[in-house]
């Protein structure tokens, strides 16, 4: 064996490797086990995943620019909060680039309307509940907090709602299309999408380069929560996981896919997280939002309406944004405006804050035990239901 | 095998993005007859992945898809 011909059979199983991640097809349920997997490993790192509080953070930095607020927030680039959506808009936009999907993405002027409502009802449902679909549902369902509950019987109303809502716009005003998007290859001579793939891997080592960074001026959790980010953006990019199909699909196609990856994933995180809370390694109080019931129920709805309306909820409207998507650009720039103003309204009225409910720990009322017998049976109805719907359609509505 | 369908209806949802594309797929299959060869023109990546999956759903056949000028070009056949 002559060491040239070695040289390229690792090539071959390189370049092999690099076309199974970024070109072919994940399966959903692998994504919901690998979200789950990383949840666990982001709480235990330092805290759990969320994305609406990074949108507030750059919400409140822009109402602090202009005037509005009085006090400074917590700069962007130390904020918890705000590290972990930066990264999940990161590792979304390499892997777009990376799979050669990332393009800017025009949209006719109807959806670019539907995307600033549905960031701006995304915006006001995740401020009353305590976060968005991951925030206020798949983490603080995680966190064994009762808002997650009712914040998923919220989401399901609200998805059925936006969906009765797109029925009825397409039946009085069908979107029109753009017409062709500027031709991808070719424009000007120059072939962009040839060399997408090397920019990406390019945002991939600035990540690194940049948490290698935080380590040195000792915030090496700020920058390992950067990486998580990445990693969420990544994973989610190439399922094309998408929180609203969990809960829009069953009315809408009834295809049961995405519910069962969301049910596989939550009882992973559910057990991490128990793990963690049960042994005291993490604080018991950790994302059990003061939103139980009413907060995290009517926000559940609006934010429901919203994503349908927007087409991405709070994590699928970040990283389809880093892949270019102009509707979910301004889905993000208004959710992330509006999530601070409601937020700030909420926080300034003691009979607002008192309004939206109570922080309920469930383990409190019902013991560990009880909890986790409870939320995985929550689970795997869920699961059971959208397998159930699937072959009866019995959900499913006729357009 | 794609390369000579000549489709019945044609469908442009280029620029719209999920859940669009399966929304107007979904009404416009329900004006078709039994047969029939609906040709879909769509630019968001997702698409690749929702309409094989909702065609095996409901039971339509996926003939496949073609690359165009910064579009893809999708054949379903309406059971």
């Amino acid at each position: 064996m002559n060491e040239e011909k070695e040289q390229s059979v690792l090539v071959q199983i390189l370049s092999r490797g690099y076309e199974r991640i970024f070109f072919e097809n994940w399966p959903m349920w692998m994504g919901g086990i690998l979200i789950g997997i990383m949840s666990i490993i982001t709480f235990a790192w330092a805290r759990p995943w969320g994305v609406a509080g990074g949108l507030r953070n750059w919400g409140d930095w822009f109402f602090a620019a202009v005037g509005l607020y009085s006090h400074k927030p917590l700069s962007p680039w130390i904020s918890t909060n705000s590290i972990l959506t930066l990264g999940l808009l990161w590792g979304a936009f390499g892997s777009a680039l990376m799979s050669k999907q990332f393009a800017f993405r025009p949209a006719p002027g109807l959806e670019l309307i539907k995307g600033i409502v549905g960031g701006i009802l995304m915006g006001t449902g995740a401020a009353m509940a305590g976060g968005c679909n991951v925030g206020g549902f798949y983490s603080a369902m995680s966190a064994l907090s009762a808002s997650g509950i009712s914040m998923m019987v919220g989401l399901i109303m609200g998805a059925y709602l936006g969906l009765r809502y797109l029925y009825w716009e397409l039946e009085h005003f069908p979107p029109r299309a753009t017409g062709g998007v500027q031709s991808e290859q070719g424009k000007k001579g120059f072939n962009w999408l040839a060399i997408e793939p090397y920019i990406g891997a390019a945002a991939f080592l600035a990540a690194i380069v940049f948490a290698w960074i935080y380590s040195k001026i000792a915030l090496t959790r700020i920058g390992g929560l950067l990486l998580c980010g990445v990693a969420f953006g990544l994973i989610i990019q190439r399922t094309r996981f998408c929180f609203v199909r969990g809960f829009r699909d069953p009315f809408m196609t009834g295809e049961g896919e995405v519910p069962r990856a969301i049910a596989i994933s939550l009882i992973i995180s559910i057990l991490g997280f128990a793990a963690l809370k049960w042994t005291g390694l993490r604080g018991e109080g950790v994302y059990v939002p003061q939103a139980f019931w009413f907060g995290a129920l009517v926000g559940g709805i609006i934010f429901g309406i919203g994503m349908v309306v927007a087409g991405g909820c709070g994590s699928g409207s970040v990283w389809r944004a880093g892949e270019g998507q102009l509707k979910l650009m301004l889905a993000v720039i208004f959710f992330a405006l509006s999530t601070s103003l409601v937020k700030a309204g909420i926080k300034s009225s003691k009979a607002l804050t008192n309004l939206m409910g109570h922080r309920v720990f469930l383990p409190d009322f019902l013991s560990y035990k009880w909890t986790l017998i409870l939320l995985i049976a929550l689970m795997l109805v869920y699961y059971l239901l959208a397998t159930w719907n699937e072959e009866t359609d019995k959900f499913t509505l006729e357009i | 095998m794609v390369d000579n369908i000549t489709p019945d209806e044609t469908l442009d949802c280029r620029g719209l993005s999920c859940p669009m594309p399966i929304l107007k797929t979904k009404k416009a299959i329900g004006k078709m007859k039994s047969g029939q060869v609906l040709e879909i023109l769509g630019t968001d990546p997702g698409t690749k992945n929702d309409l094989p999956a909702f065609a095996k759903k409901s039971g339509h056949e996926y003939l496949g898809e073609k690359e165009d000028q910064g579009f893809t070009r999708f054949y379903l056949k309406v059971k």
